[in-house]
This record gives structure tokens, sequence and C-alpha cells, in this order.
């Protein structure tokens, strides 16, 4: 029952940070349609960011998030109103597809030319604390990378459903004409959408580098990650993200105790197939169901 | 139409290559084999990709699934009679397993369109790979041998020189009896727009199945040649995200659904990455993704689009039908 216990634990702990690093990419492709192949690039370049910040001058992960944030704000701006922008209007949305993984390829190939192909990790001060709760265990790390994700989590449902530039969001996803009808600057919204992502990915990144080590080449294991909780909690929300999240987190941590650490890809990708036969829309459906 | 010129030009490049080995060193006959193998993989994808608009982030799945397949059925079943003919029936086997399991795959995964589609395949690619990397009956993790009883008068070089050009060239021609039958119209037809193609009595269904298990019996039967070439393998010899990857790479320089797209793409993207940077191995991703972008903004429509648009400008008779169907 404890291993039982302790394994559900693992797994919500582990899925509140795969809800964090999915939300940006849900958030793209429900409003712009876009499945971003450069995501896991934006998380493991936050991941490299925090480490920069950390070893150079001493900054804490958590802190780093918010100059990383803005950081890949703008880049994830800049990089949807050129390339993106000219892949779909002068080919079709799926070259987008090509044309993020073409972008991915060559970031992935830069960061390891910067940084090298080493496994890296940060290591904070609390980063070897543990907390025990009865016969359960928790690292230290992880309930704040929980608490960090939960935080940003909910700040951007709640932008998204209070503020005027969520609802001009949520317009520009459910019909581009009309919104654009409605005096909002899509082309520009579009931009900012993604740079949104962008941002929530790095802060992921931030994140998971005090958690798990990652080298430039996981960044393809991210977008996969980030793939599959949106096909299992559905498009667009932050509610959506966070169920897949959860979810994948629990699929990840009770086949890697009861099936096999080696077989975890297998069960993500096994569930992935299922659930986009059985219900493609994912299970909250999709936040911007109407125009698509 | 003229059919001698296209004959003739056919005969001129297949006794051309025929001899080729003759004057290329080992190094070269080496590429060569290379592209023989990838352009007729890109051409199999091709065929379903191309003609039908779905497109697979996951033949690598069929790749390893031939290759695996004929290592089994040779160290278990033991060898089919000596000598070169002995590899001919388990590459046919090869092909077979994976014409089948793509049929029971059709069924459930062909219901998913676009980019479902696509990452459902990388999903598949993704489980049977893990799955034959763990399950120790597969060996998949330890790796199996596939000896090639290549003849004594031949290097090993040129033998699979010779199997893989006349595999490209079976591919080309079923490539070519697809495009130009009923079964080919139907499948451009679902590209275009497949609920209109249904509506009007296109047994959708039917010929997409079939696109996607003939294109994976191709594959299946160049992933086993693939095994015997290399001799030993482990899963990540075969089962690789970059095969994958790859073969749409190819088909977008070229140009996707048409006949020669594959072959071209895959020879400029080959002549690219192993002649001209053959000595740049640390920035291989950055440039072939720097193409690949290159490629979508410039010309969306592969290097043959590219061309036919000149065409279509020089002769101004048919414009506007030719910017509709672009």
């Amino acid at each position: 029952m404890t291993l039982f216990l302790q394994t559900v634990l693992n797994g919500l702990v582990l899925g509140g940070i795969y809800s964090l690093a999915a939300v940006g990419f849900s958030l793209v492709f429900g409003v712009l349609g876009i499945v971003n192949l450069t995501h896991g690039i934006f998380v493991v370049a936050g991941a490299y960011g925090a480490l920069f910040l950390f070893a150079r001058m001493g900054i804490d992960p958590l802190l780093a998030i918010i100059p990383i944030g803005l950081v890949l704000f703008a880049v994830g701006y800049v990089y949807q109103r050129t390339i993106i922008q000219w892949a779909v209007s002068r080919a079709s949305l799926v070259a987008s597809l090509v044309v993020t993984f073409g972008v991915a390829m060559m970031a992935r190939n830069g960061l390891q030319l910067v940084f090298g192909p080493d496994v890296h990790t940060i290591t904070p001060t609390y980063s070897f604390m543990s907390l025990t709760l009865g016969p359960l265990r928790i690292d230290v790390v992880r309930i704040v990378a929980l608490g960090a994700s939960l935080v940003l989590l909910v700040a951007l449902a709640l932008v998204l459903a209070r503020t005027h530039f969520g609802r001009a969001i949520r317009a520009t996803a459910q019909q581009p004409l009309a919104a654009e009808l409605s005096g909002l600057n899509v082309r520009n919204l579009h931009g900012l959408t993604f740079g949104l992502g962008a941002a929530m990915a790095g802060a992921s990144g931030a994140i998971i580098g005090i958690v798990q080590p990652f080298t430039a080449a996981s960044e393809v294991a991210w977008t996969l990650n980030a793939f599959i909780v949106v096909v299992l909690g559905g498009i667009g929300s932050p509610a959506g993200a966070l169920v897949g999240g959860l979810l994948l987190g629990l699929i990840n941590a009770f086949t890697a105790q009861y099936i096999g650490p080696s077989l975890t890809q297998a069960a993500m990708f096994l569930v992935l197939v299922l659930m986009l036969l059985v219900r493609p829309s994912g299970l909250l459906g999709n936040a911007f169901g109407e125009s698509r | 139409m003229n059919r001698t010129l296209p004959l003739v030009i056919g005969a001129v490049i297949v006794i051309a290559a025929a001899l080729l080995p003759l004057w290329i060193g080992p190094f070269y006959t080496r590429v060569a084999q290379l592209f023989f193998f990838s352009a007729g993989m890109a051409i199999a994808w091709n065929i379903l990709g191309g003609f039908s608009g779905y497109w697979s982030f996951g033949h690598t799945v069929f790749i390893g699934m031939g290759a695996f397949s004929a290592a089994h059925i040779v160290n278990r079943l033991g060898p089919f009679g000596d000598g070169p003919l002995s590899m001919i029936a388990p590459i046919l086997l090869a092909g077979l397993i994976c014409g089948l399991f793509a049929a029971i795959l059709a069924y459930p995964i062909l219901r998913l369109r676009g980019i479902y589609f696509a990452i459902a395949m990388l999903g598949v690619s993704q489980v049977v790979g893990e799955l034959v990397n763990n399950v120790s009956w597969f060996q998949g993790g330890i790796g199996v041998f596939l000896q090639t009883p290549v003849p004594s008068a031949m290097t090993p070089e040129d033998f699979f020189y010779y199997i893989f050009g006349g595999l490209l060239l079976l591919c080309f021609l079923i490539s070519v009896a697809v495009r130009n039958s009923r079964f080919g119209y139907a499948l451009l037809s679902i590209r275009e727009d497949e609920d209109t193609a249904m509506m009007l009595g296109v047994a959708t269904e039917r010929y997409k199945i079939m696109a996607f298990v003939l294109s994976a019996i191709l594959v299946g039967i160049m992933g086993a040649v693939y095994g015997y070439s290399v001799g030993y393998f482990t899963t990540y010899t075969v089962f690789r995200l970059d095969f994958s990857l790859n073969l749409i790479v190819f088909c977008l320089i070229g140009g996707i659904g048409t006949l020669f797209g594959p072959i071209i793409g895959t020879a400029v993207m080959l002549f690219i990455t192993q002649v001209l940077l053959s000595r740049f191995l640390d920035i291989h991703l950055l440039i072939t993704g720097a193409m690949v972008v290159a490629i979508i903004l410039l010309m969306p429509g592969g290097i043959i689009g590219a061309l036919s648009f000149r065409k279509r400008r020089a002769n101004q008779a048919e414009p506007a039908a030719a910017e509709a169907r672009a």
C-alpha cells in the first residue's frame, strides 16, 4: 500500500511538471492550429538558461524564471511573426510542422555546439533535502517544482479567463475572421500567444533543470510529452494540460514501478494511440471547439 | 503521347547505373547504394504520404520490422538453400509480415487524419521499437546477426549496389503504375478532399488501406535487405527516428506527390550531406534543418514544384487553372 501511494505521489509530482511543460504547446495548438515541434527546444533552452544564470551569477533557478520567460517571450514572438507566419502563408498549416521541425534540428545542433553534448543538472542548495510524510518520502525540489508549476498554470488560466488580452486570445482562436472584424489585430495576437507559449515552456525548463538531468537532445522527448499531454487532456486550456499532465505522470510512474522502467515510453505512446482512437479531442475536449 | 523516348532514356540510365561501379571506387559505390536504398524508401513513403496525403512520421517501424523479421526467419527457421538466392524467401516473408502488420494496424489508425495520423504513426514506431528492444525474445537489445551470402566473385558493396538498384527500379515502376491507375487517382482524390471523394463514391477506406499496406511491404522488403547489408544490428540500428524523418525531408525537397520528386530530393540531400559535408559531421543537423526551412519558405512544392512553376510561368496559357491547382 505504501508503495502504491508513493507511486501515486511520484506520478502526480512528475505530472505537474509535464503539465507546465505542455501548456504552452497546448495554447499554440489551440489558438494557431500549429503543432510546434520547436516546443521542446524552448523547454531545453529554459533549462540551459537557468543553468547559465545559476552557474555564472548564482541566481536561483526559480527566480531565473522571470528573465528566461521574458527572453523566450521575445524569441517566440519574433519567431512566429517571421518564419512560422511565412511558412503558413506561403505553403500550408501542415508545412509549419516541417518548418518547426527544421528549426528544432538547427537549434538542437546549435545548443550542442554551445553547451556541449554532456548531461547537465542544476543543483541549488535545497536539491538534496527531502520531506517525510508518514511512510512516504518526497524531495523538496519536487515539491517546489510542483508548486511553481501550479502557480504558473493558475496564473495563465486567470490571464486567459479574466483579462482583455485573454479574451482576445480566445476570440482569435474561435473565429480569426470575426475577431479581426471586431478590431483585434489577429497577427499580433498570434505572435503574442506564441510568445506566451514559449515563455511558459522556458519557465518549465528552468524548473525541470533542478528536477531532472537534461541535454540538448532531450528536446525531442519534451515535444512528444507535450503532444501526449495535449491529446490526453484536450487542446487549448490550462485545465486540459493539467489533467493530461497528471495522467501522463501517473502512467509514467506506474509503468516504471510495476512493469519496468524501460517500458515507460512504450506505455505512454500506447495510451496516446488508444486515446487518439477512442476520444481524439481529449478528456476535456477542445477549449476552442467551435472553430475546428 | 510519345512513349518511346522515356523508355529509351530509362534504359540508358539503367545500363549506365549497372556499369557505374566499374568506374567509381568503393566509397562512392557505398554512397550510391545508400542513395538507392533511401530513394526506394522515399518512393514507398510517397505512395502513402504523397499520393493520399497521409504523412507517416513512423515509417521506420517497417524498416525495423522487416530487418528483424528476416533475421529471425533465417536464424530460427534456418537458411533457405544456399548462395545469394537464399535471401529471397526471408526478404519476401519479411515484406509479407510488414504488410500483414500494416493491414491490421490500418483500420484503426487510418481513421485519424493529418497531424494526428502523423503523430500516431510516430507513436506506433516508438512502441514497437521499445518492445523489440525490451522483450528478450526479439533480441533487439543485444542485436541479431544476418549473414549475407555474397557471391565470391563480387565485393559486398557491388552486390548490395545491384540489389538496392533493382529494388529502387521496382519501387519506381510500382509507383508509376499506381499513379496512372484508378487506384492512384483515388489516392489523389483522397488527398485533395477525402469527404468529397467518399461522397462521390470513391471507396476511400479501402484505397487508403491498400496504399498503407503497399507502402509497408515495400519498406519492409527494403528494411530486410538493409538488415542483410549491415550484417549485425540492434533495435537502434533500424528503428530510428531519423530514418522516418529523412524520408519526409527527401520527398519534401524533391516534391511531395510527384513521381520523380523522391528520387531527386534524395539525390540532392545525400549529395549535400554525404559528399559536400562529409567532413562537417558536427553541424550536419544544422545544415539539414536550414535546408528544410529554406525549401519550405522558398519553394513549397519542392524542386519539381519550382520547375513546373517556371514552366507554367513560361506558357501563360492556363495560369488561372494552374494557380488554382497549386
